[in-house]
C-alpha cells in the first residue's frame, strides 16, 4: 500500500495509506491538483492540526475507510443527532477541548463524515442547556445589552412548539 | 458537510503554485520534486518570494482558525444549526447577537413554532417591547398565534400593536379566553386568513373566519371538546366540503349553533348529514352557500325539530318550494332570506302560516310585490321585519304593515 506522510503542527510525521488520507477532500484535491505520484514519499504538512488530533483523525478515517460516501445533504434539512454509531460514540468520548479540535480539524481537512458526527455530538451536548450554559460551554462572550437580552429572552420564551 | 475554509486554502495553494511556477519560467502543470513542500509553504503563510501579490477574493486568515472564532463563523453556523430543531433554536438565539441575527434572518429556522402570548403578562410589558416581539414573529415567519387569557381589550390591543397580523397570522388559537362575541368578531374581522385552531377542552364557543381551513382541520376536535363545544362558526371556509361536514357531525354531535356561512362547497348532501346527525341544533346559518337548494331545506324541515333560527341569505337556488318546506317548522322563531333572488309572492304565502315566527328578513328579494308582502300582517308574533332593498316595498306598504303589526319593528 502506498503511503503518504502527514506532518502535524508540532512536527510529528504520520505515515498513512494514501487512500485513507484521501478521505480528506483537502488532501485529495491537493494531491490531484499537484499531480503528485503515489510512489513519491512526500511529506504533507498540516499546520492547523496537532499530533494528538491528527492521530485521532487518522484513527477515525482508518475505521471508516470502507464507508459508502455520504449522500449529498439537503442544505436546509434538519438533521438527526440520535443516530451516532456506537463506535463513533466511543471514539468521541473525549474531553470537550479535544472534541472542538476535532471539529476544527474535520472542517479544515474537509472530512464530511467526521465533521457530521462531531457536530452531532456537540449538538447533543448543548441541547436543553440554557443560553448561559451554552455560552460557557463554547466560551462565547455575551454581547447583548441588558435590554437586548431581556427582549430576546421574551421573544423566544413566548414561542412554543405547535 | 463541506469545509468552511479548506476550499479557499486549496484555491490559494493552486494560485500560489502557478505563480511560483510561472516565476520559475515553467509552463502549465508540471511535476517537479519538492513541489508539495512549496505548496505547503503557501498553505502555512506568507511565501518567501518577493513576487508582486495580486489581491484575491476571500483570502483566508493566515493564522489557524481557533475555536472561539470558528463558533461565530457564519458558514459553519449555517450548517451547525441544522442539527437542532426550531424549539432548541429558541435557546441558541439567546446566546449572542451573532447567533440571534443569523437565526432571525430566515424563517427556515423557525418552522413548527407558534407564538404563545399570555395576555396577563403582556399587560405588564411595555408597548415597544411588545411591538419588537411582534416584529420578531414576522422576521422569523412564525405565523401561528395562541392567545391565552385574552379579554376583548387584549384583542383590541393585539390588533392595534400588530397590524401586520392581518396578513401574517395564519392560525389563531384562543385558550382560556374570556372574550365575548365582540372580541371574537374583532379578531376574526382582522385576521382575514386563518387556519383552524386547537381549542381548549372547556371552550364553549368558537368562531373562525378562515378561508383556507380544510376538511382535515375539523378532525382536530378532541373528545372533551366534543362534549363541551356547543357553538361553532366557520365563516368563509372556502375549502370546506361535505367531508368536513362529516367530521363536524362525528366529532361535535352536541352542537346547538352552527354557521357555515360562506362555506361555498357545501351541498345538499352536506346539509342532509347535518340534519340527520345534529338533533340539538337550534341555530343554523347557511348563508352564502350557493349550492344549497330546496332539497336541503326539505332535510332541515324534516329532521331539525328544535331549530329556532335559520339563515339562508344569498342561497340563490332556493325557490318557493323550499320555503314551503320550511314553513312547516313550528319551532322556528327567526328566518333570514336576504337576497334569495328566486323567492316570489307564493313563497311569502307559505311563510304566513308560521305563527311562531318573530324575526323575518326578506331584504333584497327582488321578485316580491307589494301585494305579496302585505300578506305578512298575518304574522301576529312578528317583532322585527326587515324589508330593505325590496323593490315591492312602497311607503304605502310600510304604513300598512305598521298599522297592522303595531308591536313589530319594520326596517326599511
Amino acid at each position: 500500500m502506498p503511503n503518504i506522510k502527514l506532518q502535524s503542527s508540532d512536527n510529528e510525521v504520520f505515515a498513512v495509506d494514501i487512500e485513507i488520507a484521501k478521505c480528506s477532500v483537502t488532501i485529495k484535491t491537493m494531491l490531484e491538483d499537484l499531480g503528485v505520484d503515489d510512489e513519491e514519499e512526500e511529506v504533507v504538512p498540516l499546520p492547523n492540526v496537532n499530533s494528538a488530533i491528527l492521530k485521532k483523525v487518522i484513527q477515525w478515517a482508518t475505521y471508516h475507510k470502507d464507508d459508502p460516501p455520504l449522500p449529498e445533504d439537503d442544505e436546509n434539512k434538519e438533521k438527526r443527532t440520535d443516530d451516532i454509531s456506537s463506535w463513533d460514540a466511543d471514539f468521541l468520548k473525549v474531553d470537550q477541548g479535544t472534541l472542538f479540535e476535532l471539529i476544527l480539524a474535520a472542517n479544515y481537512l474537509d472530512i464530511k463524515g467526521l465533521l457530521d458526527v462531531t457536530c452531532k455530538t456537540v449538538a447533543n451536548m448543548i441541547k436543553g442547556k440554557t443560553p448561559d450554559e451554552i455560552r460557557k460551554t463554547f466560551n462565547i462572550k455575551n454581547d447583548f445589552t441588558a435590554a437586548e437580552e431581556d427582549q430576546v429572552r421574551k421573544e423566544n420564551e413566548w414561542c412554543e412548539e405547535k | 458537510m463541506s469545509s468552511v475554509s479548506a476550499q479557499g486554502v486549496v484555491e490559494r495553494a493552486s494560485a500560489e503554485l502557478s505563480r511560483r511556477i510561472t516565476g520559475l519560467g515553467l509552463r502549465g502543470r508540471k511535476r517537479s520534486p519538492g513541489v508539495v513542500e512549496r505548496v505547503a509553504n503557501a498553505l502555512c503563510g506568507p511565501a518567501a518570494t518577493a513576487a508582486p501579490r495580486v489581491p484575491r477574493r476571500r483570502r483566508p486568515s493566515p493564522r489557524p482558525l481557533v475555536w472561539s472564532q470558528f463558533i461565530l463563523e457564519e458558514r459553519f453556523l449555517e450548517k451547525f444549526f441544522l442539527y437542532f430543531n426550531a424549539n432548541d433554536r429558541r435557546s441558541l438565539a439567546q446566546v449572542c447577537t451573532k447567533w440571534r441575527d443569523l437565526l432571525y434572518s430566515s424563517p427556515r429556522w423557525w418552522t413548527g413554532l407558534v407564538a404563545s402570548i399570555d395576555c396577563r403578562e403582556l399587560r405588564s410589558t411595555t408597548g415597544c417591547c411588545t411591538q419588537r416581539f411582534y416584529n420578531s414573529l414576522v422576521r422569523r415567519g412564525i405565523r401561528g398565534v395562541v392567545l391565552v387569557s385574552a379579554t376583548d381589550d387584549d384583542i383590541n390591543e393585539f390588533i392595534r400593536q400588530f397590524p401586520l397580523s392581518a396578513h401574517h397570522v395564519h392560525a389563531i388559537s384562543l385558550k382560556g379566553c374570556t372574550i365575548t362575541d365582540r372580541g371574537l368578531e374583532s379578531i376574526l374581522d382582522h385576521l382575514q386568513v386563518g387556519a383552524v385552531a386547537q381549542l381548549l377542552p372547556s371552550l364553549y364557543e368558537f368562531s373562525l373566519q378562515a378561508y383556507h381551513v380544510t376538511d382535515a382541520a375539523l378532525g382536530y376536535f378532541s373528545p372533551k371538546q366534543s362534549a363541551s363545544l356547543s357553538v361553532l362558526r366557520l365563516h368563509s371556509c372556502w375549502e370546506l366540503t361535505n367531508h368536513g361536514v362529516v367530521n363536524i357531525v362525528h366529532s361535535l354531535p352536541n352542537l346547538t349553533v352552527l354557521s357555515l356561512s360562506g362555506c361555498s362547497k357545501v351541498t345538499d348532501e352536506g346539509v342532509e348529514l347535518l340534519a340527520e346527525n345534529l338533533p340539538r341544533l337550534r341555530s343554523l346559518d347557511l348563508s352564502w352557500c350557493p349550492r344549497v337548494t330546496d332539497n336541503a331545506l326539505e332535510y332541515i324541515a324534516c329532521d331539525l325539530n328544535h331549530l329556532e333560527e335559520l339563515t339562508l341569505d344569498r342561497c340563490v337556488h332556493i325557490t318557493d318550494i323550499g320555503v314551503g318546506y320550511i314553513s312547516t317548522m313550528q319551532s322556528l322563531v327567526a328566518l333570514f332570506l336576504r337576497w334569495c333572488s328566486q323567492l316570489r309572492d307564493f313563497g311569502v304565502q307559505h311563510l304566513c302560516g308560521m305563527r311562531s315566527l318573530q324575526l323575518l328578513s326578506l331584504a333584497g328579494c327582488p321578485l316580491l310585490t307589494s301585494g305579496g308582502l302585505s300578506s305578512l300582517i298575518q304574522l301576529r308574533q312578528l317583532r322585527e321585519l326587515e324589508l330593505t332593498n325590496c323593490a315591492g316595498a312602497s311607503p304605502e306598504l310600510f304604513d300598512y304593515l305598521r298599522e297592522h303589526l303595531p308591536r313589530c319593528q319594520i326596517i326599511e
